[in-house]
C-alpha cells in the first residue's frame, strides 16, 4: 500500500508541473484574445497620398483636394509628381471658384518651373482666372510674359490667340486683330483665322448710339431717351419735366417764390437726371449690342482651348451656330 | 418777370454750390451693397436725411413696391455716397424716372425674397465715367 502511494506521488508532481506549463496555451486555445493595439499606425506612401488627393479631385471635393495636394507637396517634396500636385492645387482652386487663390497657386508653379508643360498650362490658367476676375490687364501681362519666356512656336501662337480674344472682350477690335495676325502661317487654319477675320469685319455693323447726341437731344426732356429707344422713359421724362417747369413758372408768376424755388430745385434735378440718364442709356445700349455681337462671335468662331494635362497636349473644339 | 427768372437762376446756382459743398468724392468703395449701405448710414450728407426719413417712416407703411434692386431709396443713398450730393441727386432723379418702365425689360432679373426684381446698381449707371 505504501509503495502504491509513493508511485502515485511521483507521478503527480510532473502532472501538476505540466498543468501549469500548459495554462498559457490553454487560454489562447479557449478563445482568449490578446488586447488590441491602442496606437495603430498606417504608413502613408507617396502613391497613397497622391491617389487620395486625385480621388478627391475627381469627386469634385476641391477644398479637401487642395489640402491633400498640399500635404503631398509638404511631405514628399522630392517626388517627381510635385509639379503636377502644384498644378492640381491651382486647378482645385480654379474649379472651386476661388480664382484669386488659383492665380497665386499657378503663379508659384510658374516661378518654380519656367518652361515645362505644366508651367505653360499654368500661364494659360492664370490668364483665364484673371479674366474671371475681370482683371484684363494682369491677364494680358501674364500672356506677354509667356510669349517672352517660351521658345515653342505653337505655345506662342496660342498666347497670341488668347490675347486677341482678351482685346475683343475689351471691345478693342483693332488690337485684337493685330494679335491674331501675329499667329504663324502654319496655325492659321487651326485657329480658323480666315473665318474670324470675316466675322470681325461685321463689327462695323453693330448698331450704336452716340452718347453725346443723346445728351444734346435731352435739352428737350425725353428726346434723349427716345433716341435710345426707351419710349416709356421718354414719355415720363417729358411729362414730369414739363409739369415741374410749368409749375415752377406758375408759382413765380403767382407771387409764390418759396414754392417756385422748391419746384425749381426739384425740377433742375430731374432735368439734369434726364440728360444724365440719356447719356447712360446710350452707353448701356452700346454695351449690350457689343456684348451680343461678342457672344455670337464666340459661338461661331472661337476655339475652346482646354489644357489636357494627361496627354500633354491641347484639345481643340469648335462649334458653329446655324 | 426778370426778377422771377433771376430768382430761378439763383436757386439753380445755390443748388449747385450747396451740393458741391457737401460732395464727397469717394470712388474707392467696392460695389458691395451692404458695405455701401453701412457707409451711407454713417455719412452725414444732408441729402441722406430725407432719404433716411423716407426709408424709416414712409416706405414701411407705403409698402415694399419698388421693382428694382437695389430699391430707389437705397440706390440714391449709394449714388450720393459714391459720387457726392450733386451727381448723386442727378442720378437719383434719373433712376426715379426710369424705375419700373423700360429698365424692367433691359436689366437682368434677380430674385429677392422670392420676388422678381431688376438689377440696376449704381455701377450699371456710372461705368462709362470710370
Amino acid at each position: 500500500m505504501r509503495i502504491r502511494y509513493i508511485c502515485f506521488g511521483s507521478q503527480l508532481i510532473p502532472l501538476v508541473a505540466l498543468f501549469f506549463l500548459l495554462i498559457p496555451f490553454s487560454k489562447s486555445f479557449a478563445g482568449f484574445e490578446a488586447p488590441p493595439d491602442r496606437n495603430p499606425s498606417v504608413m502613408i506612401t507617396p502613391d497613397k497620398q497622391f491617389d487620395y488627393a486625385e480621388n478627391l479631385f475627381s469627386k469634385h471635393d476641391y477644398s479637401t483636394a487642395v489640402m491633400e495636394y498640399k500635404r503631398f507637396i509638404y511631405f514628399f517634396p522630392e517626388d517627381k509628381r510635385v509639379e503636377r500636385a502644384m498644378y492640381q492645387t491651382g486647378m482645385s482652386y480654379y474649379l472651386g471658384g476661388d480664382f484669386k487663390a488659383a492665380v497665386d497657386s499657378f503663379q508659384k508653379l510658374v516661378d518654380e518651373y519656367v518652361d515645362t508643360g505644366y508651367a505653360i498650362k499654368s500661364y494659360f490658367k492664370i490668364s483665364e482666372a484673371d479674366m474671371k476676375l475681370m482683371a484684363f490687364d494682369p491677364a494680358i501681362i501674364n500672356l506677354n510674359n509667356l510669349i517672352t519666356v517660351t521658345n515653342n512656336g505653337d505655345v506662342r501662337d496660342e498666347a497670341y490667340y488668347r490675347l486677341g480674344w482678351i482685346y475683343l472682350e475689351m471691345a478693342s477690335w483693332e488690337k485684337g486683330g493685330q494679335y491674331f495676325s501675329k499667329i504663324s502661317a502654319k496655325n492659321k487654319d487651326k485657329y480658323r483665322l480666315e473665318k474670324l477675320a470675316a466675322e470681325l469685319d461685321k463689327e462695323k455693323l453693330i448698331p450704336k448710339k452716340n452718347p453725346n447726341l443723346a445728351g444734346v437731344l435731352s435739352v428737350i426732356p425725353g428726346a434723349g431717351y427716345l433716341y435710345c429707344e426707351r419710349y416709356q422713359d421718354a414719355l415720363i421724362a417729358f411729362l414730369l419735366n414739363g409739369a415741374l417747369i410749368y409749375a415752377a413758372y406758375e408759382s413765380f408768376d403767382a407771387e409764390n417764390p418759396a414754392l417756385g424755388g422748391l419746384l425749381a430745385f426739384v425740377g433742375v434735378g430731374f432735368y439734369a437726371g434726364n440728360i444724365y440718364g440719356a447719356v447712360t442709356s446710350a452707353h448701356k445700349y452700346n454695351r449690350k449690342k457689343t456684348g451680343l455681337f461678342l457672344e455670337r462671335l464666340k459661338d461661331n468662331v472661337k476655339i475652346n482651348l482646354s489644357a489636357d494635362v494627361k496627354n500633354k497636349g491641347v484639345c481643340l473644339s469648335f462649334q458653329f451656330g446655324f | 418777370m426778370k426778377t422771377r427768372f433771376g430768382f430761378i437762376i439763383c436757386c439753380v446756382v445755390l443748388n449747385v454750390f450747396w451740393s458741391s459743398a457737401f460732395a464727397r468724392q469717394e470712388n474707392n468703395l467696392a460695389d458691395n451693397p451692404k458695405r455701401l449701405h453701412e457707409a451711407s448710414e454713417k455719412q452725414g450728407s444732408p441729402l441722406l436725411y430725407p432719404l433716411k426719413f423716407y426709408r424709416d417712416y414712409i416706405s414701411g407703411s407705403d409698402g415694399d413696391r419698388c421693382p428694382m434692386y437695389p430699391t430707389c431709396s437705397q440706390y440714391c443713398m449709394d449714388a450720393v455716397k459714391k459720387h457726392g450730393s450733386l451727381t448723386g441727386w442727378i442720378m437719383c432723379s434719373d433712376r426715379l424716372m426710369r424705375c419700373g418702365r423700360d429698365e424692367t425689360k433691359l436689366s437682368a432679373p434677380v430674385w429677392i425674397n422670392g420676388e422678381k426684381r431688376n438689377y440696376d446698381p449704381v455701377s450699371n449707371n456710372d461705368f462709362w465715367r470710370q
